[in-house]
């Protein structure tokens, strides 16, 4: 029997106007429906899994945008900049330097295919990060495109944005520059460049072939080689496409636990329909984020478990999932503690995480400590620098080690859910430096008319 | 007493003998780890400062905490 989960507001795939939507559920699958007086009824699958979707919930007491870029004026989703109405600070702020690339792929939410004329000047970038200095203070900062890596002067662009006070720069690429030029690799590193979002696809030639026209599994190995060899971290991100690449999720995975301490992570990225997509969506080739966890844990033969998974603290709960691991020296992955599961309640971090503190400093004290009060001074400072050592070897390990499992579910117009964008953390910025949660900035009509890109 | 461990000036409070350097093994959320620590031979006991207590072992915990 079907059963409604909520109300909430979305698009109309055809004109883009607003309008109202259900989300019901049945039989383990989660639909969002909707009716455009002119256009008709539409009908989107949410979600799809053991885990049902009223179980994956984290609720939060919103944010408050303390100096928004615009106000509000048509509402949701029509006044981005942020907006007074929104509900989440930026964690991720991403800038295109470039809308060139050199792939055409089958897949590409930025339907990347540009010009080098229309590549971000230095003064444009450093405004955009001004404006998001200004808005969001240091935040992580993603330089995409298009391909980044086909600017020379990325590590200019990566140093500017280090100078004018953002610590975490990452860059989203398809790794074909990071393969062949190694000296590139390094001028990235020197510039301080932090971490490498690798658009990985998977562990079988076949796969990249299909997804992006070429064999890059070659490639994209060397990259990583350069990458560890200029101590620059990765994640892995494919693109899973039903009938492409699900079949070999588990063999990503192993495979990135057998690249780490290089590769931090997996992060799963189910296609959705928007920028350049081959064709209408057909809802049975829909991956959802239950159906992954899922897969996971049954292409890892349990070695994964799909109960080590939680929904985010940052985002809407719907929009991802997140294990953390340490990768043991036999490459399997051990799961570390979740703080959040499922809760019920409102959450406080804050108090949550006192309470951890005190539970684990509880568990840590088993041995009583002796203090002798024969030990003199020297000895005293002796000690303390062997166990200081002893102690950093420890975190060291720990911290090459770590770990992560993630996927995130991008919003299309047949399924978008306007009360989910209002807690996005991932904005794009745009030339006029306002900031657009993820996936309206990339979101299409049926046309392949944008709200936010290239308007 | 095994020549092979290293005798560390500190003497053991309760049992008055010197500790000894030893790989002791820790565990935490199912995590382990093992490092060079003074231990009691006849108790068992291992001496961690508490500076270390305060400082460093915390800095692991959060560290195996996925918050």
């Amino acid at each position: 029997m079907k059963r409604i989960i909520s109300k909430t507001e979305s698009l109309c795939p055809v004109c883009l106007k607003k309008i109202n939507a259900i989300i019901w559920t049945k039989d383990n699958e989660t639909y969002l429906e909707k009716s455009c007086p002119e256009h008709g009824r539409f009908k989107a699958l949410l979600w799809r899994g053991s885990i049902p979707i009223e179980k994956w919930v984290r609720p939060k007491i919103p944010a408050v945008i303390k100096r928004p870029n615009t106000s509000i004026d048509k509402g949701c989703p029509f006044d981005c900049g942020l907006c007074a109405a929104h509900r989440q600070h930026t964690c991720t702020a991403l800038i295109e330097v470039t809308q060139r690339c050199n792939l055409r792929c089958s897949f590409c939410f930025a339907d990347a295919n540009g010009d080098i004329k229309d590549d971000l000047s230095m003064e444009q970038l450093e405004f955009m990060y001004n404006r998001v200095m200004q808005t969001s203070g240091n935040c992580n900062i993603q330089l995409s495109g298009g391909e980044p890596t086909l600017r020379d002067d990325l590590p200019d662009i990566i140093k500017l944005g280090h100078e004018m006070g953002f610590s975490f720069i990452q860059i989203n690429t398809n790794g074909i520059r990071l393969g062949e030029d190694e000296a590139y690799v390094k001028a990235l590193k020197e510039a301080g460049l932090n971490s490498v979002f690798l658009q990985f696809d998977g562990t079988e030639d076949e796969i990249f072939q299909k997804l992006r026209g070429k064999s890059l599994l070659a490639v994209k190995t060397k990259a990583l080689d350069n990458c560890r060899k200029y101590r620059i971290g990765v994640v892995l991100v494919p693109t899973l496409v039903r009938g492409i690449n699900d079949h070999n999720i588990g063999s990503i995975i192993d495979f990135a636990a057998s690249w780490n301490p290089t590769v931090k992570g997996v992060h799963f990225q189910p296609a959705s329909y928007f920028g350049r997509i081959p064709g209408l969506p057909v809802e049975a080739k829909r991956l959802t984020l239950g159906e992954l966890m899922d897969q996971i844990e049954m292409q890892t033969e349990g070695r994964i478990l799909k109960s080590g998974f939680s929904p985010p603290g940052c985002e809407n709960a719907r929009c991802s999932f997140l294990g953390s691991y340490l990768v043991q020296p036999n490459k399997t992955l051990t799961l570390l503690q979740s703080a959040a599961k499922c809760c019920e309640k409102v959450e406080n971090a804050e108090v949550g995480a006192q309470k951890t503190k005190a539970q684990v400093a509880q568990k840590w004290a088993s041995s009583e400590i002796i203090r002798d009060p024969r030990i003199n001074k020297h000895e005293e400072k002796k000690q303390l620098d062997h166990q200081q050592d002893q102690w950093d070897e420890i975190l060291n390990e720990i911290r090459q080690s770590s770990f992560s499992l993630s996927a995130m579910a991008f919003q299309d117009v047949w399924n978008v859910d306007l009360e989910r964008v209002k807690d996005c953390c991932i904005h794009v910025v745009n030339p006029k430096g306002q900031l657009i949660p993820f996936c309206l900035y990339n979101l299409t009509n049926i046309n392949g008319q944008s709200i936010y890109r290239n308007q | 007493m095994d020549n092979n461990k290293q005798e560390c000036e500190l003497i053991c409070g309760k049992c008055q003998v010197p500790l000894q350097m030893e790989k002791v093994e820790f565990n935490y959320m199912n995590h382990q780890f093992r490092h060079d620590f003074p231990r009691c031979p006849v108790c068992g006991q291992v001496y961690i400062m508490e500076e270390i207590v305060n400082g460093k072992m915390k800095e692991v915990e959060t560290a195996l905490e996925d918050k």
